[in-house]
């Protein structure tokens, strides 16, 4: 188990990345990923934002809690390849 | 509640109930400190006393099995419990608990219930209550079906200083994404966003609100509405 904070990156701009303060414990590096896309999902599906214009351009950079890169996940990966349906 | 006054309550609707309808109640309320989580009803559950909130605030939520959202709120402007006793039941499907710790006067549902098929006047300004939670909810859905998440948390955020004291408020990002029923990091980019409108400053688990106005801009005819029919119906106290 171990702490995973979400760092949002919605925009090309370094500036445009919203700080997960607060974090969520899981299991591994693969739940977090999960964490992430269900994530990504519900914010597509209900996040309305004045500072979003897509959210399909948006990702998630995954740090551990010693604030270390653990993976990104770009939004765009809740949607399946073609080739997996 | 013995040896308490009327004015001294600092609940809006104890304060502005006739003399004598507080008379009535006031051998039967209790004071009841309302610690951060407290359940004060659950959904489905007879509900066995009210609170007439002093401090602190309550939210009342809607369950599925996929989670669940603020639906209202209520602080020292209203009461729990109202919404059941006063329809003539004894339970309801939301449930609702403690958003920002307080205190309250609780009063068992039987004493509330005879009181006012005792006293029409205390009736109907419960009723009047009840309607403004109906005003609240009914606002709630169209923002929520209209409004962006940093209009959405700028108007949560103003409900939430207007019954507390003070411009510090205790809420962690957790859970302004269950009031917002949005997944935390939206929650964080709203913050960021208002934060660099200078509306508000954020630390770690507290939010301070730096610029009333300016969260007012932001939250637009999301907020408001609500407010003045509260005002029209039970009054400034």
């Amino acid at each position: 188990m171990g702490r995973y904070f979400f760092n949002l990156r919605y925009g090309t701009d370094p500036g445009r990345i919203a700080i997960d303060p607060e974090g969520s414990v899981l299991p591994d590096a693969a739940a977090a990923r999960a964490y992430a896309l269900q994530a990504a999902r519900d914010l597509i599906r209900r996040g309305r934002s004045d500072a979003v214009r897509d959210w399909f351009a948006c990702a998630f950079d995954i740090v551990d809690a010693a604030g270390r890169p653990v993976l990104t996940v770009p939004f765009s990966e809740t949607i399946p390849d073609a080739a997996e349906e | 509640m013995d040896h308490t006054a009327q004015r001294d309550t600092r609940n809006q609707l104890l304060r502005a109930m006739r003399a004598e309808d507080f008379a009535t109640l006031r051998p039967h309320l209790r004071h009841a400190e309302l610690p951060l989580g407290e359940p004060l009803i659950r959904s489905h559950q007879p509900v066995e006393d009210l609170y007439f909130l002093d401090s602190g605030v309550a939210s009342i939520t809607a369950e599925a099995s996929q989670g669940r959202a603020e639906v209202g709120m209520t602080g020292r402007e209203g009461m729990v419990g109202a919404v059941p006793v006063l329809l003539g039941s004894d339970r309801v499907a939301s449930a609702c608990f403690v958003q920002i710790a307080g205190a309250a006067w609780r009063i068992p549902a039987a004493a509330l219930s005879a009181a006012t098929e005792a006293s029409p006047s205390l009736h109907r300004l419960l009723l009047r209550y009840v309607q403004t939670e109906l005003v609240q909810a009914r606002h709630t859905a169209y923002v929520n079906a209209t409004f962006t998440l940093e209009t959405r948390l700028a108007r949560w955020l103003l409900m939430c200083h207007d019954r507390t004291d003070g411009d510090d408020l205790p809420l962690k990002h957790e859970c302004l994404s269950m009031m917002l029923g949005v997944q935390r990091s939206g929650v964080t980019l709203a913050l960021q966003n208002l934060k660099g409108g200078g509306g508000i400053r954020g630390r770690r688990g507290r939010v301070q609100i730096l610029d009333r106005e300016r969260l007012r801009l932001v939250a637009n005819a999301s907020y408001g509405a609500a407010e003045a029919e509260y005002a029209r119906l039970i009054g400034g106290a």
